[in-house]
């Protein structure tokens, strides 16, 4: 194989995954709940720094996974309870307080850390070769966690019990509480479900980028734009929609420069605002 | 207006004397929020008035700051300065509005597309500034900006600032009290009902917003000389949030709240963000107890006052408008239309033609598809197959607006009226709807337009009378009634009416009935009516149009239609 593609296709194919992981709390949440966090970005920033923490710690990095979780997880119940949980019919006021709570985490982070960047060594230097190719091994580790995880959410909605629940609620909140299921905490664990997604990708990301409060500003606008172009309520949809943002943000960049790439990915949510306003595959 | 510009001179006389009071720092400091609050003006226009969020201001401000910067720059002291500093208040402007026209075009949303597409464009301005490095100077900015000619030095440019933005204020006043104000609110409300009026509220957002890209516009073309270095930052992320955050502390839905909110938060921010370390994050959460609990800010409460005491009734003579109802008979025709959801068929292959005036009324058991026809006919859905037409003249496929400019009306089944809208408002965006030019909008003429179904109406229905009552605090039948005259003033050749007196009195369904007949006799109109009611079927149809299962099954008098094997079939469920 030509040496050039597949490093190419790869960093593609990386490209896809990892928005993917970016975008999975979001939609979980906008598609379950219709609560658009405004403050699913600072929730990865909070990720990541909680990677960073544990790697200042000295600690080995697998233990940022529980930690970020546990933080996630507080964080989601205390915003679900005091806040979110009195706005679900009120999609407006949603919109506005968790961009105010995007702006409070930030700050919160700010007094912490400061505006400067952080930066975190490589858990698992080195690489491990992919078709003759080498490619860094955290990195394919991120694929296919991603990948996995993709498959195992798509398994347990479709088969368990609490993803019937789920879909009842979904469906109507009203019935489903008339036939016991506990709408309320339903949606409470919902939420923090979302909001610990969040952070996992943040731990995920936090060794490849650059760990500052105002990183989650970039993925709250990727992440929204995968939900416009692949539509609400698939994992089919969000896989398709990160593949066309993906793809053309990292394609239109290395050609054209970021400008250009950011330019591209916003006409094409214009685009199929207008034409495909449900996205390519939306649930019926 | 002479009231009008007696404030606003009070008001500029009150800035000019501050200088003198509080020294130079302070009209430095005040200049620079002041140029903030130009801005601040537009964010209120939008989120305010016509209910969309824009998470993106800041960008207006910066292009316009640009603009005027390099202009500044270049053309320094020559006489196309006249020519360029209005264009770099009034392209911002323009861009707003085409990026409007884009978002909105085709769909009724004010939810988190535009707010995050807004957000987005904002970092990408940001990016271009960045980038740009031979036109804006890249990250360290534009700099070496000279002041405006004749007004070197921030001292002199105070006072520039300090009429403009009373000119500002004293714009958006007028703007937010013509009908153009009434109607962004009627948008926030129920943007949905506003298209079956006939209003293009795509284009009537996009206005919004490019009205309040000139704000932000103005406001950048005065930062330049102000400042005399203008940086991408200018464009970006966090001065677009504080003008979100300002607007939102001072009150988004009144005049002064935007300006009030940026010069108090803003200064206080520059005064204390390094005395206290914690000032950011209660501005944070400052911003979400006033969004959740103050939605009028710190000014709602002294201007609600302010107008009480002060504010004066407008008042004019009646201006009574000619009737145009029964101008020309509609000949409405359906043609095969179907509609399909899922494996659900709505409508199957749906014919009918109507081209006489009269009542004729739809019925049939639940799920026959009657209130899918009125969606299919007003545009609000699009079938999958089959024609509509009117006068010989395609309709489906258009707009609902384009639908109900065709002379179309339409009354919901549950009342779809604007809640928060008073009384009189709601019947005026009734009334207004298809009559008003883009002159009118802006003009206070419309005020006082009535017309002889506004006069019989507040007869035959009293409570319509009382003007300043809002429209939530009516009972059901009432809001069913006042849909119903709002549906009526638009004087529509076609009306639709989806079971208009479900949930009345028996008192106020005799009411109804007469008003019905009484537009049927006078004004020979066709009128198309939903009913359930079989005793009232019969005692006011001339047609009756029977549908089951997505298909018209029959179609006639009364008395045919009574005698119908088919129809008795399909409400009793035997074959006879």
């Amino acid at each position: 194989m030509d040496p050039i593609a597949v490093t190419i296709a790869l960093n593609i194919i990386y490209e896809i995954t990892t928005l993917f992981v970016i975008v999975l709390g979001l939609a979980i949440v906008f598609g379950l709940l219709k609560v658009m966090n405004l403050a699913h970005g600072e929730f990865i920033m909070v990720g990541a720094y909680a990677a960073y923490f544990c790697q200042d710690q000295g600690w080995p990095y697998i233990m940022a996974i529980p930690f970020a979780l546990f933080i996630a997880a507080i964080l989601g119940y205390l915003i679900e309870f005091t806040l979110i949980r009195h706005l679900y019919r009120r999609p407006f006021d949603t919109l506005l307080v968790t961009w105010g709570l995007s702006f409070l985490l930030r700050e919160v982070i700010e007094l912490v850390y400061g505006k400067g960047f952080q930066s975190l060594s490589n858990p698992i230097p080195g690489s491990i070769d992919v078709l003759g190719e080498p490619y860094p091994s955290y990195r394919a580790l991120v694929m296919v966690i991603a990948i996995l995880s993709a498959l195992v959410l798509w398994v347990w909605y479709r088969r368990s019990l609490t993803g019937a629940r789920v879909k009842a609620m979904v469906e109507n909140p009203e019935l489903a509480r008339a036939v016991g299921i506990r709408v309320d905490s339903l949606a409470r664990h919902t939420f923090v479900v979302g909001t610990c997604f969040g952070a996992l990708a943040g731990v995920m990301l936090a060794p490849l980028t650059r760990v500052e409060p105002f990183m989650g500003l970039d993925y709250i606008l990727t992440s929204f734009f995968v939900l416009v172009v692949g539509g609400v309520g698939t994992i089919l949809g969000l896989s398709s929609g990160a593949g066309v943002i993906g793809g053309v943000q990292s394609v239109v960049s290395n050609l054209f420069g970021e400008t250009s790439g950011y330019f591209g990915v916003l006409l094409i949510a214009i685009l199929f605002l207008w034409l495909k306003p449900n996205g390519l595959i939306s649930r019926s | 207006m002479g009231l009008f510009l007696g404030r606003s001179l009070i008001l500029l006389l009150g800035l000019f004397a501050l200088p003198t009071l509080l020294g130079d720092f302070w009209a430095y400091q005040l200049g620079l929020y002041f140029i903030y609050s130009i801005a601040a003006l537009g964010v209120g226009i939008c989120w305010g008035q016509a209910g969309f969020l824009p998470l993106g201001q800041a960008m207006f401000l910066g292009i316009g700051a640009y603009l005027s910067g390099f202009s500044l720059v270049h053309f320094q002291d020559s006489f196309w300065l006249l020519l360029l500093l209005p264009a770099a208040a009034l392209i911002p402007g323009f861009i707003a509005f085409f990026i409007g026209l884009l978002v909105f075009r085709g769909h009724l949303e004010s939810g988190p597309f535009f707010a995050l597409i807004t957000l987005a464009l904002s970092l990408l301005t940001f990016q271009i500034a960045t980038n740009w490095v031979d036109v804006t100077g890249g990250f360290n900015g534009l700099g070496g900006i000279p002041g405006l000619p004749g007004f070197e030095g921030f001292e002199s440019l105070y006072y520039v600032v300090a009429a403009v933005l009373t000119i500002s204020i004293g714009v958006v006043a007028w703007i937010i009290k013509a009908p153009i104000g009434v109607i962004w609110r009627g948008i926030s409300e129920n943007e949905k009902r506003l298209t079956f009026f006939g209003y293009n509220t795509a284009f009537l957002k996009a206005l919004a917003f490019g009205i309040s890209g000139v704000l932000g516009g103005v406001a950048g073309a005065l930062y330049a000389p102000h400042q005399g270095l203008v940086t991408p930052n200018l464009a970006g992320f966090i001065l677009s949030a504080e003008l979100l955050i300002w607007t939102a502390v001072g009150g988004r839905k009144t005049l002064f709240g935007p300006v009030i909110g940026a010069i108090l938060v803003g200064s206080l921010t520059a005064e204390l963000r390094d005395v206290i370390p914690i000032w950011e994050l209660m501005v944070a959460a400052l911003f979400i107890f006033v969004v959740l609990f103050l939605p009028d800010g710190i000014a709602g409460w002294p201007e609600r006052l302010f107008q009480r005491v002060f504010g004066r009734r407008l008042s004019g003579d009646k201006v009574n408008l000619a009737v145009k109802i029964g101008q020309k008979s509609p000949e409405l025709e359906l043609a095969s239309c179907s509609l399909s959801i899922g494996t659900v068929d709505i409508l199957n292959q749906l014919s009918f033609r109507i081209d006489q005036p009269g009542i004729y009324c739809l019925i049939g058991p639940n799920g026959a598809g009657k209130t899918s026809t009125f969606n299919a006919i007003t545009g609000a859905v699009k079938t999958q197959a089959g024609n509509i037409t009117l006068d010989d003249e395609l309709i489906s496929g258009l707009l609902s607006h384009d639908v109900a400019m065709r002379g179309i009306g339409r009354k919901f089944q549950v009342p779809s009226i604007l809640p928060n809208l008073t009384i009189s408002e709601n019947l005026r965006t009734a009334l207004w709807g298809g009559r008003c030019s883009l002159m009118d909008f802006f003009g206070y003429t419309p005020l006082n337009w009535t017309n002889t179904i506004n006069t019989d109406l507040k007869e035959r229905f009293p409570f319509l009378i009382e003007e300043n009552k809002p429209a939530k605090e009516l009972s059901h039948g009432e809001k069913q009634v006042l849909e119903l005259s709002m549906s009526l003033l638009g004087e529509p050749r076609l009306l639709l009416l989806d079971e208009p007196c479900a949930g009345l009195s028996s008192e106020e369904t005799e009411k109804v009935i007469d008003t019905i007949r009484w537009i049927r006799s006078t004004f020979d109109s066709t009128i198309l009516v939903i009913e359930h009611d079989m005793t009232l079927v019969k005692d006011i149809a001339d047609q009756v149009i029977v549908m089951h299962q997505g298909q018209v099954l029959a179609i006639g008098g009364v008395e045919d239609i009574q005698r119908d094997s088919r129809v008795r079939e399909v409400y009793v469920g035997v074959s006879i």
